[in-house]
C-alpha cells in the first residue's frame, strides 16, 4: 500500500466532445454518445480508476448563437454540468466533481443549496469554479441588458461566496463570525439560510479562473485551486508566482491554493502518429467551421460574408456583440495584412481557447509534466482530451502508469473527499 | 392504477446520505410510478425538498430505475433559464423520464434565504407562477426536436434554421434564448401541478395532484391529463373507491406510513403496462407542439 498523495494533481475538464472543435468528427469519436448517461458513467469510473483529484466542468449561460444564428458545424456545448456530476457521483467513490457556476446570474441561496446537494450524493466531492460571466449575450437570458462592470462583479462575487458560506456553516452547524455582515451587505439582505442537511467537507472546494488584476486577488482571497492558460513554462511560473504572493499579501499559506493550468493534449504511440492525429484535428475544422468559431467568439456572423474575401473589419466593430474595442484588436493587423477571413479563421481555431497543446507519446508527455512541476510552474494540470473519449482512454491507458510509477501521481486516493485529494487543508 | 410517493431527507435523520439512499432503494423495489423529490407538510402538503432536487434528481434516477422521476421546485425562486438547462439534461440521461412539479409552498423560507422582502400576493404569486413556466416552456422551444444532425462526413452538427433566440417577455421574467441545450427528449418534460395550491392556471399540465377535498379541480383537470389523488392510510379506502369510480387514475402516497403503504399496496396493484420509455410515452399523453417550429408539430 503507497501512502504516497504524489506531487502531481491531475483533473480532467471533459467539456463537450473535447478539446477541437473538429474533434467530433473524428472517426472513432462519439459525438452522440454525450447526450446519453452510459458515456458519462463510463467516462467516470474511468477517471476514478486513474486517480485524478477531479473531474471538471466549465459553463456558459447562452447558446452559442452570433447574432441570432446558431453554428452548424460545431458540437454544442456539453449537458448542464451539476446534472452531468450528479450522475457521476452515482457510479464513483473517489473523484472529485467540480461544476462551474456563476455569482452574476444566480443568488447565493440557491448556488448553497445545490453545491449541498452534490457534496451529499457525492459524500464530499464537490467543488466550485466560481465565474463571474463575461459573454454579452448572457444578461438576455436573465432579463438583463448588460453586464455589470468587471470590478462590481468581482465584489459581488467575493460577497456571493462569503454569504453561500454561511449557508454551509449554518447547515453543519458551524459558527461564521462575520455571519450578520455576510448576510447583510450592499450585495445581499439575507435573513435566514435554508436548512438543506450538511455532508462531509461541509462545502465544495472553491476553484476560480481568474486573469485580470481583479480576478487575481479574487482567487488568491478565495480560491483552493486556480484553473488558468499556461501556453509556457515561463507564463505558469510567473501566474504562479504571482498568485502565491497576492495569497501571502491576503495572509494565507500560498501552499493552500493548487495551480492548475490547462493541458489540451493528442497522443501517439510514435512522435509521427501524434503529429498526424493533430493534423487530422485540424483538417477536420474545416473553413465554415472555423469560420462559424471566430464568429461565435466575437458574436459576428461571419457566414453572411464570402470565406475567400477580406475582413470586413468596419461592419463587424459596428455590429459584433463583444465589446467592439477587443474585436478590433484582435481583427485590424489581419485586416490591414488583407488576411481573407477563412485564412484568419483557420488560424485562430487551431489553438482554442489559449491553452497549451502537447502533441507526442506518453513518455514525453509524463516527461513534460515533471519538467513543469520540479520548475515550480504548476501543481497540475487541468488535462483537456484532444477529442472525446479517445484521448482520454490513451491517457489513462498510457500516461496514467507512468506518472505513477515515478512516484508523481497517487496509485490510489488517501481519503475520500476532494479536498484530501488537493491536500491544501481547511480554512487556510 | 398509478402509485406515486414523495422522497425527501427526514428532518433529524442521522445520516442522511443513507436515509436518502435506503428510501430511494425501497421506493425502487415497490416499483412506484412516480418518485417526487419534494417535502410533505401535514396530511396533504408538498414543498420543495430539503435536498435541492435539480441536482440530486439525476443521482437518485440512478437508483430509481423504475418510476418517473420529479422535482419539486420553488416556482417563485428559480430562474427559467437554469432549470430548462438543467432539466434538458436530465431529460436526456434519464431517457425521458423526468418531470417538474413547480410549487407555490415553503415561500416564507425562501423568501428569507433568498432576501426577498415583500412576500408577493396571492395574485402575484400566480401569475409568477404560470410566467415561469411560460418562460422556462419557451426556452425548450428555442429547439427544434429535430435540430440535430451529427454527420461526421459532412461536418453537419445541427440545422441552424432549427435553433433560435425566443425573447421571451413575460411580466416577471424575459429570455432571449437559445438554450445552450437542445430540446429534450419528451419536447417538454412533464409538467405537475398539485391542485391543492394552484386552482387556476393559464398554462396546461400532465399530472395534477389534490386531496380528497379536491375532487371538483380533479375533475376539471385537461382531457387526458393524469390524477393523482393524495391519501394517507386514513383515506386509503376512500382513494381506491375514487380510482375505481374514474374520478382518478391513481394514488399520490402521504404520511409517515406513505413507504408501508406503497409496499402494501403493490402486493396487489398490478405495474401499468408500459408502452415505451418516455414519461409521455408511458402514461399516453402527446408531446407539446412547438410554437416556434416551422413545421408546427414537432
Ligand atoms: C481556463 C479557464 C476556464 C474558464 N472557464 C469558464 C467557464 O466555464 N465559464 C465561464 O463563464 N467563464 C470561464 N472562464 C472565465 C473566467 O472565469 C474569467 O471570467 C475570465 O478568465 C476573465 O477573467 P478576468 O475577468 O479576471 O479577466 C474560464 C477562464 C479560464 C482561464
Amino acid at each position: 500500500m503507497s501512502r504516497n498523495n504524489g506531487r502531481l494533481h491531475l483533473w480532467a475538464f471533459l467539456q463537450g466532445i473535447g478539446f477541437f472543435p473538429g474533434g467530433w468528427r473524428a472517426p472513432d469519436a462519439t459525438p452522440r454518445a454525450v447526450f446519453q448517461r452510459d458515456y458519462y458513467e463510463r467516462v467516470a469510473r474511468l477517471v476514478d480508476d486513474a486517480c485524478f483529484d477531479a473531474i471538471v466542468f466549465g459553463d456558459q449561460l447562452q447558446g452559442r448563437d452570433a447574432a441570432g444564428r446558431t453554428p452548424g458545424r460545431l458540437a454544442i456545448p456539453t449537458l448542464d454540468p451539476f446534472t452531468l456530476l450528479s450522475v457521476m457521483a452515482g457510479v464513483t467513490r473517489h473523484v472529485g466533481l467540480v461544476a462551474t457556476v456563476s455569482t452574476t446570474f444566480n443568488e447565493p441561496a440557491e448556488v448553497a443549496a445545490k453545491f449541498a446537494a452534490l457534496n451529499l450524493v457525492s459524500q464530499g466531492r464537490a467543488g466550485w469554479n466560481i465565474v463571474t460571466t463575461v459573454h454579452p449575450n448572457s444578461p438576455w437570458n436573465f432579463g438583463a441588458a448588460d453586464l455589470l462592470e468587471k470590478s462590481l462583479r468581482y465584489d459581488r462575487a467575493k460577497a456571493f461566496v462569503d454569504a453561500a458560506e454561511v449557508f454551509w456553516r449554518d447547515a453543519a452547524g458551524l459558527d461564521d463570525p462575520q455571519r450578520a455582515a455576510n448576510l447583510k451587505n450592499r450585495w445581499f439582505d439575507i435573513a435566514g439560510t435554508l436548512d438543506f442537511p450538511t455532508s462531509p467537507q461541509y462545502r465544495p472546494v472553491l476553484v476560480q479562473a481568474g486573469q485580470s488584476p481583479d480576478g487575481r486577488n479574487f482567487a488568491a482571497q478565495t480560491a483552493e485551486a486556480i484553473f488558468c492558460p499556461a501556453p509556457t513554462l515561463e507564463a505558469g511560473r510567473d501566474y504562479r508566482d504571482d498568485i502565491r504572493e497576492r495569497a501571502r499579501t491576503f495572509g494565507r499559506n500560498p501552499d493552500g491554493i493548487l495551480i492548475m493550468p490547462g493541458l489540451a493534449f493528442v497522443l501517439g504511440s510514435t512522435e509521427e502518429e501524434a503529429q498526424r492525429k493533430h493534423a487530422l484535428m485540424l483538417e477536420l475544422a474545416d473553413d465554415a467551421l472555423c469560420i462559424e468559431y471566430l464568429s461565435e467568439s466575437i458574436g459576428y456572423d461571419l457566414t453572411r460574408h464570402p470565406a475567400g474575401g477580406p475582413i470586413p473589419l468596419e461592419q463587424i466593430c459596428a455590429e459584433c456583440e463583444f465589446p467592439a474595442g477587443d474585436v478590433r484588436r484582435m481583427l485590424a493587423p489581419a485586416a490591414e495584412a488583407g488576411e481573407t477571413i477563412a485564412d484568419f479563421c483557420r488560424a485562430y481555431a487551431r489553438k482554442p481557447r489559449g491553452h497549451a497543446i502537447f502533441v507526442g507519446t506518453p513518455d514525453q508527455l509524463a516527461d513534460r509534466m515533471e519538467t513543469w512541476i520540479d520548475a515550480g510552474a504548476c501543481d497540475g494540470f487541468t488535462l483537456q482530451p484532444g477529442y472525446m473519449p479517445t484521448e482520454l482512454e490513451l491517457f489513462c491507458a498510457h500516461v496514467v502508469p507512468l506518472l505513477q510509477v515515478r512516484g508523481l501521481l497517487r496509485r490510489q486516493y488517501q481519503g475520500t473527499t476532494l479536498r484530501d485529494h488537493l491536500a491544501v487543508g481547511v480554512g487556510t | 392504477m398509478y402509485l406515486s410517493i414523495n422522497i425527501d431527507i427526514p428532518d433529524g435523520a442521522g445520516d442522511a446520505y443513507d436515509a436518502l439512499a435506503r428510501t430511494a432503494d425501497r421506493v425502487e423495489a415497490a416499483k412506484a410510478d412516480f418518485a417526487i423529490l419534494a417535502r410533505a407538510h401535514g396530511d396533504q402538503g408538498l414543498a420543495p425538498p430539503r435536498i435541492e432536487p435539480v441536482v440530486s434528481l439525476p443521482w437518485i434516477a440512478g437508483r430509481l430505475r423504475t418510476p418517473l422521476v420529479v422535482a419539486a421546485i420553488p416556482a417563485l425562486h428559480s430562474v427559467p433559464f437554469h432549470i430548462a438547462r438543467a432539466l434538458s439534461a436530465a431529460d436526456f440521461l434519464t431517457d425521458g423520464r423526468c418531470g417538474w412539479l413547480p410549487l407555490l409552498a415553503g415561500g416564507a423560507r425562501f423568501d428569507a434565504a433568498y432576501g426577498v422582502a415583500q412576500p408577493l400576493s396571492g395574485g402575484e404569486a400566480l401569475a409568477k407562477y404560470d410566467d415561469f413556466i411560460r418562460a422556462t416552456r419557451a426556452l425548450w422551444d428555442s429547439w427544434d426536436e429535430d435540430a440535430l444532425i451529427i454527420d461526421k462526413a459532412s461536418g453537419a452538427y445541427l440545422d441552424s434554421a432549427k435553433v433560435r433566440r425566443v425573447d421571451y417577455r413575460g411580466p416577471y421574467f424575459a429570455a432571449m434564448g437559445p438554450l445552450n441545450a437542445a430540446r429534450p427528449p419528451q419536447g417538454h418534460p412533464l409538467l405537475l401541478r398539485d391542485l391543492d395550491e394552484v386552482g387556476e392556471s393559464a398554462t396546461a399540465a400532465d399530472v395534477v395532484l389534490g386531496g380528497l377535498d379536491r375532487l371538483d379541480r380533479l375533475a376539471r383537470a385537461p382531457k387526458g391529463a393524469v390524477r393523482l389523488l393524495k391519501v394517507t392510510a386514513a383515506s386509503l379506502d376512500d382513494g381506491l373507491h375514487h380510482v375505481r369510480d374514474g374520478l382518478a387514475d391513481g394514488l399520490h402516497l402521504m404520511g409517515p406510513d406513505a413507504l408501508e403503504l406503497l409496499e402494501a399496496l403493490r402486493g396487489w396493484v398490478d405495474c401499468p403496462p408500459y408502452v415505451g420509455t418516455t414519461a409521455r410515452q408511458r402514461l399516453g399523453l402527446r408531446k407539446p407542439v412547438n410554437p416556434y417550429s416551422r413545421k408546427g408539430a414537432a
